[in-house]
């Protein structure tokens, strides 16, 4: 590829098969999806021991759950005799031991083998080494992140150092009280794309001017099209007369304690890589939980966070849910609209970020470089 | 009389496989500090029952969940059908003994 003939006004995106070759995304699932923290689930969906989640962590179905000590442990979710899925169902509870459902195999809620047919027979058989596979576990902001990586990066910096780039600092969030938020309102998208296209989108303002109308009304600058997310600090404001982060600009619920005067009235938004997005504004928390199915799909659970008396009031949060909920189905359209042309001859060499978009080459070449396969226009997907 | 285990090892809601008798037995220490002894392996497949859940005076099978009653070795419902022999148990000076059934004490 020849980016050398652009005109300087534009930079290169990736190259269309990157967002549907299987080769490539499978290099994605082992080197970012396998190896990085990754958000999983909400810590209070786990509500006691035995609760548990199947989430879809790269290649590989993980079992996240809470032990007696209250802690909560994630394996893979595969039995150690002849590796039957453990659990199929996206949740639920079992009352002490996780069994496997073909030779009955059962582990403790710590991935221990408790029992199993014969076993006093095989006295050579270690509980432990035979026990689930247990793979990293953190949590933080009330939600828990799992990491697949044999000895997995510090979370200081590979997770809480992008909250910091981008807030200036961890108070920042910390402000917001996000454990101890209760969610209002969880809505699943299931949206026919490329996880690098849900990404990019939310990286970028260009579009919110065209698509976002009721966005655009509460946050005036957006129409700009500047990403907020650019400056460090920076919260887009609420325009005059708008009294609330509503659909229709009427006020919100009642702000969150710890917001500061400098964070009311304003909308942040942050990217936390790999698959995570988090919006803040003053009397709510909107958190994206992204999870790569295949090169064309990818599931988002999405949680809208409120303080618990504001949920338990049963105040009518319709109006503060509905704007991000428009503006999830209008950005997933979009990335819908993308996702066919991907294959197309008109973008086999990608198409082009213009100046507001010119940031998302850095997580472009973020990709490229966990991918290792080298510096773009050489690593094309064949 | 078969010695198992010092009661000491064997704190309540605790269990001890004695596996120097064929059929090994089981024996349990009830959350209200009661010992019984009944043979370990449910009468359904080859589990230990050792490793299964008491509570109360009922150990439950870790597999399938048929329950044994500790005083009787009867069992509550299928899959097992049949129930496990008890056991007579004795601690003398901290240790806890075994009297199979049909042994004199
Ligand atoms: S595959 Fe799980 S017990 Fe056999
Ligand atoms: S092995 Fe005990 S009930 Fe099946
Ligand atoms: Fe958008």
């Amino acid at each position: 590829m020849t980016t050398s003939s652009l005109p300087p006004s534009v930079i290169a995106t990736l190259p269309g098969g990157y967002y549907t070759h299987e080769n490539i995304f499978a290099l994605e699932q082992a080197r970012i999806f396998e190896s990085m923290w990754f958000c999983v689930v909400r810590a209070a969906d786990l509500a006691k021991p035995g609760a548990f989640r199947t989430v879809q962590v790269g290649r590989e179905s993980v079992l996240v759950t809470r032990a007696r000590d209250q802690s909560i442990r994630a394996f893979l979710n595969v039995c150690r005799h002849r590796g039957a899925r453990i659990k199929t169902e996206e949740s639920g509870e079992v009352r002490r031991a996780f069994q496997c459902p073909y030779h009955a195999w059962t582990y403790d809620l710590e991935g221990k083998l408790i029992a199993a047919p014969n076993l006093t027979k095989m006295p050579d058989i270690d509980r432990v080494e035979y026990g689930l596979v247990n793979v990293h576990v953190r949590e933080w902001l009330g939600y828990v992140w799992v990491c697949l990586a044999d000895e997995p990066e510090p979370f200081e910096e590979e997770v809480q150092g992008q909250v910091v780039s981008r807030l200036g600092d961890l108070d920042s969030i910390h402000n917001y009280g996000i454990e101890s938020l209760e969610v209002a309102r969880r809505i699943v998208y299931d949206v026919k794309a490329n996880w690098k296209l849900i990404i990019e989108n939310f990286m970028e303002c260009y579009h919110c001017a065209t698509i976002h109308p009721e966005l655009v009304e509460v946050l005036p600058e957006f129409a700009e099209g500047l990403a907020t997310q650019l400056y460090v600090g920076h919260g887009a404001e609420f325009g005059e007369g708008v009294e609330g982060f509503t659909v229709d600009g009427s006020p919100g619920a009642d702000r969150i304690p710890g917001v500061s005067e400098t964070q009311d009235r304003r909308y942040y938004g942050l990217t936390v890589r790999p698959l995570m997005f988090i919006n803040l504004v003053p009397d709510h928390v909107v958190i994206h939980r992204i999870f790569p199915l295949a090169a064309d799909h990818t599931v988002l659970e999405c949680d809208w966070l409120f303080r618990a008396d504001v949920v338990r009031s049963g105040r009518d949060l319709e109006p503060s849910i509905e704007l991000f909920h428009r503006v999830n189905v209008q950005d997933f359209e979009a990335c819908e609209r993308c996702q066919p042309a991907m294959n197309s001859r008109a973008y086999a060499r990608g198409g082009v970020l213009v100046p507001t978009e010119h940031h998302i080459a850095g997580f472009h070449e973020w990709v490229l470089d966990r991918l290792g396969t080298g510096q773009l226009g050489t690593g094309q997907p064949t | 009389m078969i010695p198992a285990c010092p009661l000491a090892a064997l704190p309540r809601g605790e269990a001890f496989r004695l596996d120097a008798v064929e059929p090994p037995i089981a024996v349990f220490h009830t959350d209200d500090g009661e010992l019984y002894a009944v043979d370990d392996t449910c009468t359904h497949q080859d589990a230990s029952l050792a490793d299964g859940w008491l509570e109360g005076c009922e150990v439950e099978c870790p597999l399938h969940a048929s329950r044994f009653d500790l005083r009787t070795g009867q069992v509550d419902a299928p899959p097992a059908k049949l129930p496990v022999r008890t056991h007579g148990v004795v601690v003398e000076e901290g240790t806890v003994y075994v009297v199979p059934s049909g042994e004199a004490a």
